[in-house]
């Protein structure tokens, strides 16, 4: 139990105590927050050997669920699990590395704790509450940069965040009325005869919105472009990557356990479509690097949300796929926009400066549109096959939809690798080492999954069997625990 | 009025609750109304939360010692909107801290007037010219002094 909850209780103790580290010692608080991080990717890894990606589970406290709160740690939670401190380690802002970062550092172990919580919890309140603990850490976050547009930017997402959290307690209401638990475990045995009805949509819709928020779904989107475009480009490489990841995670949880209706696989699939075609022709139409990315960071999340809406373990495959590609893709992309925030044309001849950058940039450029080799494509392939499985009009709709997206892609993202390799002169800063680093470790991340692409593959269809197994999930739960990580 | 009447119309009342603070949140323009109105929402929320698990001849989920001899409410949702209230209501004191911190760089708290501003800065550090106002005067006429009205500055 302690190897599972220790990973989200460590960061959050450690949030509070960086200040007072601080105080005894300067470079104690700089370096206390990596090591933390590190310590609970460590301890996750270790769960994940030991299990052997078999589900485990820990009751929180010693009370045994439905009544009490229950970690479920499969091999996809896991996987999510290990993503947040990993990458908030690559992404650790640089802010908090300087002399007074130590609110920084606290608000970034928030965001981690409150991360793993999500993607561990297998209860809906205890979702709820992480999720409102990671939005307070990212207000904190995105408003960090102390620019009066961060703040600005940072009110409007609480804005609309804080509406998108009253609409998923109200779902959480809905839920508590209908069936008297908020375990997922048990909700997943009630809600086929209390939650198939209209009401247990409107939940459901209450709760896609809620959690919809953070993973830049169609209507609650509007504050993406502003706050990737003032916050620390590292902080908004976390948002797009980590935590949009993390909402998905929960809304993913939520359509296989609980609501496995064809009426809210619709919905996805319309939500992912418009968020899809939106995001791509705004991104299109963008004319500053950061906004660019911003708004295709919409339009692959709208992919993502088409991939959950298939049904079956193609439909899980397809979404592990597009959502791990761009796990890796959208924060690389981020640290290279660091140094080239200015205008498009500003970047005339860029790549000939930085030739390392605009390779990486062409690379993932590549891999966004699905270039046959790359495991973008694959991606790609795997959520076009999901679709043309359907019969529906709604599907066949969507696969054009995705086809014409691909080509507006490849026109802006084409536009902008000719323009980094314009002759022309230009005056764009070099990157700094550590982003170009980082940069580099995903891209080379990106370019060795070729070759191991049949095992990948292999891997992602067991996790998905393994993660629509309800029945398992059941039993693990409320069922006996695995000795070993068991209390 | 017999009790499952009372219920129903406390129900319609949180649903009503948050139907007013959504309104109010798609038609105000001032920031504070719109925390203001973020702040009726989650009280409707908390109500309907609360609500789920109410009833009517039960009493108070305290434990005293004494045997209770009559059914009680169920404690999970009164736990769980404790918790939601806490929450809101630090959400709602950092919304307030970031308004004056706004308010103290713009000078005002009309969101299309910061969404302008905010745009023309982003603009403004890219190295790009803004966008064309949809509003703009024709025939480079100057911008109309804006007219706040007392109901807006208060």
């Amino acid at each position: 139990m302690n190897a599972l909850a220790l990973p989200v209780v460590l960061p959050l103790l450690a949030a509070f105590l960086v200040r007072p580290a601080g105080l005894a010692s300067g470079s104690l608080a700089r370096w206390f927050g990596p090591l933390v991080l590190l310590l609970c990717a460590g301890m996750l890894v270790d769960t994940a050997l030991l299990t052997h990606g078999q589900p485990v589970s820990a009751n929180i406290g010693g009370f045994a669920p439905p009544l009490g709160i229950v970690f479920y740690a499969d091999s996809l939670a896991l996987l999510f699990a290990i993503a947040v401190p990993a990458f908030a380690l690559l992404l650790w802002p640089r802010e908090a590395m300087q002399a007074g970062g130590d609110r920084i550092s606290a608000l970034m172990l928030l965001l981690v704790g409150s991360g793993t919580g999500m993607a561990l919890s297998g209860d809906l309140f205890n979702l709820y509450v992480f999720y409102e603990l990671l939005a307070v850490a990212s207000f904190g976050l995105v408003a960090s940069s102390g620019s009066a547009r961060a703040w600005a930017a940072t009110v409007r997402y609480l804005l609309i965040s804080g509406f998108g959290s009253v609409l998923a307690l109200v779902g959480v209401a809905l839920i508590y009325a209908q069936t008297g638990t908020l375990n997922l475990a048990q909700l997943s045995e009630f809600a086929p005869e209390r939650l198939a009805n209209p009401l247990g949509l409107a939940a459901f819709a209450c709760l896609l919105i809620g959690f919809g928020v953070k993973a830049e779904l169609f209507p609650v989107n509007a504050w993406v472009p502003e706050v990737y475009a003032t916050a620390p480009k590292r902080v908004s490489a976390l948002l797009a990557g980590v935590v949009s990841k993390l909402a998905i995670l929960v809304v993913l949880r939520l359509i296989l356990l609980v609501f496995d209706l064809p009426e809210a696989r619709q919905s996805l699939l319309v939500l992912g479509l418009i968020g899809l075609v939106s995001g791509e022709l705004a991104a299109w139409r963008a004319r500053d690097l950061p906004r660019m990315l911003a708004f295709s960071s919409i339009g692959q999340l709208g992919l993502l949300f088409m991939a959950v809406s298939i049904p079956g373990v193609l439909g899980l495959i397809a979404a592990l796929a597009v959502a791990l590609h761009h796990l890796l893709m959208k924060p690389a992309l981020f640290l290279l926009a660091e140094r080239w925030s200015g205008g498009l044309e500003n970047l005339a001849g860029a790549g000939r400066k930085a030739p390392l950058a605009a390779g990486l940039f062409t690379l993932f450029a590549l891999s966004l549109l699905g270039v046959p080799p790359l495991p973008g494509f694959w991606a790609k392939l795997v959520l076009l096959l999901g679709l043309g499985q359907q019969d529906a009009v709604l599907a066949q709709a969507a696969i054009f939809g995705v086809l014409l997206m691909a080509v507006v892609e490849a026109h802006y993202l084409f536009r902008l690798v000719g323009l980094l390799y314009a002759k022309t002169a230009h005056g764009a800063p070099p990157h700094r080492m550590g982003d170009l680093a980082v940069a580099s470790l995903l891209g080379a991340i990106l370019v060795a999954s070729m070759p191991l692409l049949p095992a990948l593959a292999q891997g992602l269809g067991w996790m998905a069997h393994q993660a629509s197994d309800v029945a398992a999930y059941r039993a693990v739960t409320l069922g006996s625990t695995i000795p070993g990580v068991a209390p | 009025m017999n009790p499952p009447d009372l219920i129903t119309i406390l129900i319609s009342g949180g649903i009503g609750l948050v139907a007013i603070g959504a309104v109010g949140m798609a038609v105000s323009r001032h920031l504070l109304r719109l925390v203001l109105a973020l702040a009726i929402a989650e009280a409707g929320a908390n109500l309907l939360l609360v609500l789920a698990g109410y009833r009517w001849d039960a009493v108070a989920p305290i434990l005293t010692g004494a045997t209770v001899t009559r059914p009680m409410v169920d404690p999970v949702p009164q736990a769980l909107v404790l918790t939601a209230i806490v929450i809101g209501v630090g959400v709602q004191a950092l919304a307030v801290a970031l308004l004056i911190r706004v308010k103290e760089a713009y000078g005002t708290l009309d969101i299309r007037e910061l969404k302008t501003r905010v745009e023309q800065e982003i603009c403004g550090a890219a190295g790009i010219a803004p966008p064309e106002s949809a509003n703009k005067p024709g025939g480079g006429q100057p911008y109309p002094v804006p007219v706040t009205t007392s109901r807006e500055s208060a």
